[in-house]
């Protein structure tokens, strides 16, 4: 008995005990809701028996049905495209952002901070406001994109579908600015000053600092802020629910609200969760990539 | 010492609330302003030692919310849910059967209803609520925009092709306004919309192909071509649409008696309603029947304090036209006088376009049939496809649910 005490206070028990509540811990509250997701993908669900503990199987057919839905084209394509587009514009324009106020003028790092009050704010919110903007027949976008003659037309950007996907883009690379300007802010201020300094004496040019120091120094954080930023668009709901609802007629559908509009909407666990289920081998290949870029960061 | 009085304060207040409010109920509906939540705030006043506690849910999520209540056993004892979505929840089992409780009460005979709202919350012989109103769409027009076109205020259109002639003259660009606001979203507010024209043109939700729905979809097409109603109508709501109208930005609008109250003190102008226009003169009548019931879920503990409040419902059934301008269901009840000259000209249209309102189902699959209604006409106005194609893939996503 002592022993077992003694070696828990000191020793490979409390080793033992340390691991155990962390993966306790994972498999509480992120490997068993992922593990019950895959089962809810091979069963037939609806609300009524969604309260009952089994399910009748099902096979392939969720899957299968969701491949062969028409929207899912669609959907793939315009999450893509959402992914791409929102993630490297919120990189070009943090990044550009991170460099301006990395140049210590009076007040950069106070009015850095004031960036951020737009990413706390909350993303229903942020996608309501955006609504108004975006209204087609009295929207602030259209009435200055119309005064400085940009259009002649108002774009009726949700309810357009050639437009609904890029109005849902605009908000979110809007929303997602701040944090990757923070992350990279911090990046480049873990870059030492001295590597500059030679470089200056060596009579390097701007241009040729920022490509041979900043962005090999940056390479892990860049790798980081990047699998984040696609990790935060795949998970992004709140303004497709505030702008568009995925519509009109499907235009704006990707891939994270299909599946809560399938769970949630129509009643459909088990096709929810195929598309939830897709989307976690996505996300973990993702992550891959981001565990890989902070190891190297430690490396460092 | 001061603690101590605190202390005793708070157990004489618990003490008094616990006796005067032996049971409290909890209620769901779309809006604290509607009729069940007024009258439950009267009936949680009287000295019946029964609370009920109002909750607002979104229009839009009141179903899912209440999916996801009923699956984890935390739905409320009653709730207000439209009048499509009832068949889903009463064939599961989810509401209580009210057969044995209103054969036993003076007040609530099922008889008294009307039909469509009846048929709504029947199902397999049981009785699972009762109707909390009933409405319909017609169509709103702004007289003195019909005046300045040349346009007769006392001969609205009365047919799709009249009503296209005035849409297209009363649209007017110049001066942000168009010719009709509607709503053509993809939620159970454009079924609610659309399947009254498809029904005009023969057709029905388990048959919404018919040639003359294609062509009821193809004039709506036609509206948004031709930018006689504002693209925002595929993605906003009635309320807000008829906002527009109200506001000049539109020269009619179709929508229900719900819009009176606010139109009579927003819209600055003269206005009438009249009833929906049909596809040829004397054609096929056709209108929507809406409104919510009330139900009791099934696994209450306070079964017949819930009924209670249904039978003070059901006995202010006078007051629902006057003060929240919603049509009651139960028979022979007058729509009294609110003493708005507007409104009371408009009771009459309303009372015979409910004449020709249908259900939507009653079925239980109502809100994936009602979807595929959704993308049809949104496919079709979006022009993904052509008016028919899209309603034939409709129908036969219908088709496969129904069966």
């Amino acid at each position: 008995m002592q022993r077992i005490t003694q070696t828990i206070r000191d020793g490979v028990g409390f080793d033992v005990l340390l691991i155990a509540f962390a993966l306790l811990y994972l498999f509480a509250f992120a490997g068993a809701p992922i593990l019950y997701n895959v089962i809810l993908s091979f069963q037939r669900v609806d609300m009524f028996s969604l309260g009952s503990l089994f399910h009748e199987l099902s096979g392939w057919e969720n899957y299968i049905a969701v491949l062969n839905d028409p929207l899912s084209r669609t959907v793939l394509w315009n999450t893509t495209i959402f992914t791409v587009a929102s993630v490297s514009f919120q990189f070009v324009i943090g990044f550009a952002l991170a460099l301006y106020f990395n140049q210590k003028f009076p007040g950069a790092t106070w009015i850095r901070g004031l960036f951020l009050a737009g990413w706390v704010m909350p993303g229903l919110v942020v996608g309501v406001l955006w609504n108004w903007l975006l209204s087609g027949d009295f929207g602030v976008i259209n009435w200055v994109l119309m005064s400085i003659g940009v259009i002649n037309e108002p774009i009726f950007w949700r309810s357009d579908t050639d437009y609904s996907l890029i109005a849902v883009i605009l908000a979110n690379v809007w929303y997602g600015i701040p944090f990757n300007m923070i992350l990279l802010a911090v990046g480049l201020a873990a870059i030492p000053e001295d590597l500059y300094e030679a470089a200056s004496l060596d009579g390097a040019t701007s241009f040729q600092k920022f490509w041979t120091i900043t962005l090999p120094m940056m390479r892990s954080t860049i790798g980081a802020v990047i699998a984040l930023g696609i990790i935060f668009t795949l998970q992004q709901f709140d303004l497709f629910a505030a702008i568009t609802s995925g519509g009109p007629a499907g235009s704006s559908m990707v891939a994270q609200y299909w599946s809560w509009e399938l769970s949630f909407r129509q009643f459909d666990f088990g096709r929810g969760a195929v598309i939830a289920v897709m989307m976690i081998v996505v996300v973990l290949g993702v992550a891959a990539i981001y565990v890989r870029s902070t190891r190297e960061e430690t490396r460092l | 010492m001061k603690r101590l009085t605190l202390g005793t304060l708070a157990g004489m207040l618990m003490a008094s609330t616990a006796f005067a409010q032996d049971i409290t109920l909890t209620m769901w509906t779309e809006s604290s302003n509607a009729p069940e939540s007024v009258f439950a705030q009267e009936f949680s006043e009287m000295d019946n030692g029964i609370t009920i506690d109002v909750r607002e849910v979104r229009f839009d999520d009141l179903v899912a919310e209440t999916l996801r209540a009923f699956a984890t056993r935390t739905n409320p004892d009653i709730i207000a849910i439209d009048n499509p979505d009832h068949a889903a929840f009463a064939s599961r089992g989810a509401f209580l059967d009210l057969s044995d409780l209103i054969a036993a009460s003076d007040q609530i005979d099922i008889e008294n209803y009307f039909d469509g709202p009846r048929s709504s919350l029947t199902w397999d012989g049981g009785v699972y609520g009762i109707p909390r109103a009933s409405n319909t769409i017609a169509l709103y027009y702004n007289k003195d925009m019909f005046r300045a076109a040349g346009l007769d205020p006392n001969d609205p259109p009365s047919t799709w092709d009249e009503f296209y002639e005035a849409a297209s003259t009363l649209t007017d660009p110049d001066n942000d306004v168009y010719g009709v606001a509607f709503s053509a979203k993809a939620s159970e507010e454009g079924t609610f919309q659309f399947l009254p024209w498809a029904q005009m043109g023969g057709g029905s939700f388990d048959s919404i192909n018919t040639e003359g729905a294609a062509e009821a979809l193809d004039l709506w097409k036609r509206l948004f071509d031709e930018g006689l109603t504002s693209p925002d109508t595929l993605t906003r709501g009635q309320w807000d649409s008829t906002g527009t109208f109200n506001g000049g930005n539109a020269a009619m609008a179709i929508s229900g008696p719900w819009e009176l109250k606010r139109m009579a003190s927003d819209a600055a102008f003269d206005w009438g309603v009249t009833l929906l226009p049909t596809r040829e003169e004397g054609g096929e009548r056709a209108s929507a029947l809406g409104d919510f019931n009330l139900a009791i879920f099934a696994n209450t503990e306070q079964a017949d304090a819930a009924f209670q409040f249904l039978e003070y419902y059901d006995a202010q059934a006078e007051r629902i036209w006057p003060e929240f301008t919603r049509m009651p269901s139960k028979k022979g009840v007058a729509l009294a006088p609110t003493g708005d000259e507007k409104i009371d000209s408009a009771a009459p249209v309303f009372v015979e376009q409910l004449q020709y309102a249908r259900n939507r189902g009653p079925h239980p699959e109502w809100p994936r049939i009602s979807k595929a209604i959704q993308d049809g006409f949104q496919a079709a106005l979006t022009g993904q496809a052509d008016s028919k194609a899209a309603l034939d893939r409709a129908a036969e996503n219908i088709e496969r649910l129904m069966n």
